[in-house]
């Protein structure tokens, strides 16, 4: 007679249900029994069959990299001053200052039209302090007229809502 | 607030600079390129020129209080 923990009588279903793993391996013999007569062994060819796909779907999948962007050639990301990777194509190309295509070169949608929004967001943020560094005794004709200029774009902003 | 000491390469300078270089209607990214660290204002007027293909434009040095260093 088995107590709890051995097989069943007449090599039967195990008493204690949480012997059996479910998933095999981790039970007494990982093979599941129970079943009706003659599928035990159908029940266990499929299970094995099972972990050899899954074995060999694993090894197949490549396992996610440790570092992003592994594998993946991209150049060093340089600083604001470094000489240009692109020796045939003005720097400013695709902006609408010094040499080369202003912004019509680009890709239509590729621009959104946040820049005005942005600059006034900043402008209106330093503005006070601009001004008042306008007002300085040394200050440059040509600081001058920058900030008058942007104290008339942030009246005419303001009236026009 | 404290008097502006106009000197070349400072914050106000710089700003000076890249708005007159750049063009006003490009102010936010004159103000936020003035905003970084230049090691020199040479740099920076390199920098200028790089990217417009001219000379800085703005205030000259006749602006600046001159200073014995």
């Amino acid at each position: 007679m088995g107590g709890q923990g051995s097989g069943g009588a007449n090599g039967g279903p195990q008493y204690n249900p949480a012997n059996v793993s479910g998933t095999g391996g981790a039970g007494q013999s990982g093979n599941y029994t129970g079943f009706g007569y003659g599928k035990n062994q159908e029940v266990n060819n499929q299970r094995i069959q099972g972990n050899q796909a899954m074995a060999s779907a694993q090894s197949a999948t490549p396992s996610a990299p440790t570092e992003p962007y592994q594998g993946i050639n991209m150049p060093q990301l340089g600083t604001l001053t470094d000489p240009t990777t692109r020796p045939n194509e003005p720097i400013t190309a695709g902006v609408d200052f010094g040499p080369g295509p202003g912004s019509e070169a680009l890709p239509q949608g590729f621009m959104n039209n946040t820049r005005i929004d942005e600059n006034a967001k900043i402008v209106a943020q330093y503005l006070p302090d601009l001004a008042h560094a306008a007002k300085s005794p040394d200050a440059p004709d040509s600081f001058k007229n920058f900030v008058n200029y942007l104290i008339q774009n942030s009246q005419s902003a303001a009236r026009n809502g | 607030m404290a008097d502006i000491t106009w000197m070349p390469g400072s914050l106000f300078d710089n700003i000076d600079k890249f708005a007159n270089s750049l063009g006003y209607q490009n102010s936010g990214i004159a103000i936020q390129l003035a905003m970084m660290s230049w090691k020199s204002p040479e740099e920076r007027d390199a920098f200028i020129t790089s990217i417009t293909g001219e000379d800085p434009k703005g205030g000259t040095e006749k602006n600046y209080i001159k200073q014995n260093f």
